[in-house]
């Protein structure tokens, strides 16, 4: 299995961590940490945006919260999937 | 205005969201030093996100890209560029014209592609050997993109075989080269960064010296030293009546038909009105033309 992470868990950051799982898995997103009770859907909706505008269907993402604005919640997913599929430096 | 100029280091999502606050006239994210070798791909995506959805307020936005002598700076520019929030990037270890040629054909192609204006981009040129610091008035009239050039501090000093000492004796003949290939090429010389950022009364003191020598601003890597080098630009109430009255009589004699004017018996071109109009742009009472 094919596994990466991306952030840290710095203030204002999250730490993902993302996993390739077998065709017809489906995203399965899970989110623990400072903000995981208040804004969880709000996490959710945007982690899975992320993935399915990168194209992938079947994966599993953990994301340790410290705080992440949007903004940076979609940039550690992004870069945590990257390097999972071996596409950037 | 380029007065002071933040860095804030590409892969911390807390000062990337915060930079915009502490007053500076200008940010850079930076995705070269501050960033770790095995987290350029993060920065530069986290970097890219806030170009797309960040707040900067005012600030003249910069991405410092990593050197063209390693193998990150085409994805840094292509990553960044075709953000209408970037002004510029701000170029490391700029030796010559042509590592400025260089970074120049590479914006040309990046802004194509995107319907970007070509020329748009502005470069900001670290001068951090003497080879650069030589070739400083060549590198600064390279492009019309570059809008900068900068000396560095630490790299310098040690291509100098030298050390950073208290007094900054070592780079005091760069920042005057700094100033005069700045000045002649119509770019503005900005100064390395302060590197001690609890040493208030130093950094006044070399911001003095260094505006005095004819720079424009001044790198910045804490934010409490935003306000003193804020406070060493500010003009005196004295300086500023007597720009006020200057470019009032320049107005007076334009209106008039009249070319130079006297003013408190001294007479008045217009050199002394572009001074005078530099003066009231940092007292923030005349907006940059």
């Amino acid at each position: 299995m094919n596994t990466a992470q991306a952030g840290t868990l710095e203030s204002m950051d999250c730490l993902v961590t993302v996993s390739q799982t077998a065709p017809g898995v489906g995203v399965k997103i899970k989110i623990t940490g400072s903000s995981a009770v208040r804004f969880k859907s709000a996490m959710e909706k945007k982690t899975a945006e992320v993935i399915a505008s990168m194209g992938v269907k079947d994966i599993d993402v953990s994301i340790q919260d410290n705080g992440a604005l949007d903004i940076v919640l979609g940039a550690r997913v992004e870069a945590a999937v990257k390097r999972m599929m071996g596409g950037d430096k | 205005m380029r007065r002071t100029m933040l860095y804030l280091p590409g892969n911390n999502p807390n000062m990337l969201t915060r930079g915009y606050l502490f007053g500076s006239d200008g940010l850079i994210l930076d995705l070269e030093d501050a960033v770790a070798m095995s987290e350029k791909d993060t920065a530069r995506i986290l970097v890219q996100h806030f170009l797309k959805q960040g707040e900067f307020g005012d600030c003249e936005v910069t991405v410092r890209i990593n050197g063209i002598d390693t193998e990150y700076w085409k994805d840094d520019l292509a990553a960044v560029v075709p953000f209408p929030a970037l002004h510029g990037i701000r170029a490391p270890k700029v030796d010559d014209a042509t590592t400025v040629k260089i970074i120049d054909e590479e914006l040309s192609i990046i802004e194509d592609k995107n319907g970007i204006p070509v020329g748009q981009t502005k470069i900001f040129c670290l001068l951090e050997t003497a080879k650069g610091i030589w070739n400083a008035y060549d590198i600064a009239s390279a492009s019309p993109r570059v809008a900068a050039i900068i000396p560095g501090g630490e790299d310098l000093t040690a291509d100098l075989k030298t050390s950073r000492s208290y007094e900054g004796t070592e780079l005091e003949w760069a920042r005057r080269m700094m100033v005069f290939a700045a000045r002649a090429a119509g770019v503005d010389p900005l100064d390395t960064v302060f590197p001690r950022v609890t040493d208030d009364a130093g950094l006044r003191k070399e911001m003095e010296f260094v505006k005095q020598l004819g720079f424009a601003g001044k790198s910045v890597i804490h934010p409490n030293q935003i306000p003193i080098i804020h406070d060493v630009f500010k003009p005196t109430e004295l300086e500023i009546t007597k720009a006020l009255k200057i470019v009032e009589a320049a107005k007076d004699a334009a209106r008039r038909g009249q070319g130079a004017v006297t003013v408190d018996g001294r007479m008045v071109d217009i050199p002394v009105v572009k001074r005078a109009e530099y003066t009231l742009i940092r007292a923030g009472l005349l907006e940059v033309k």
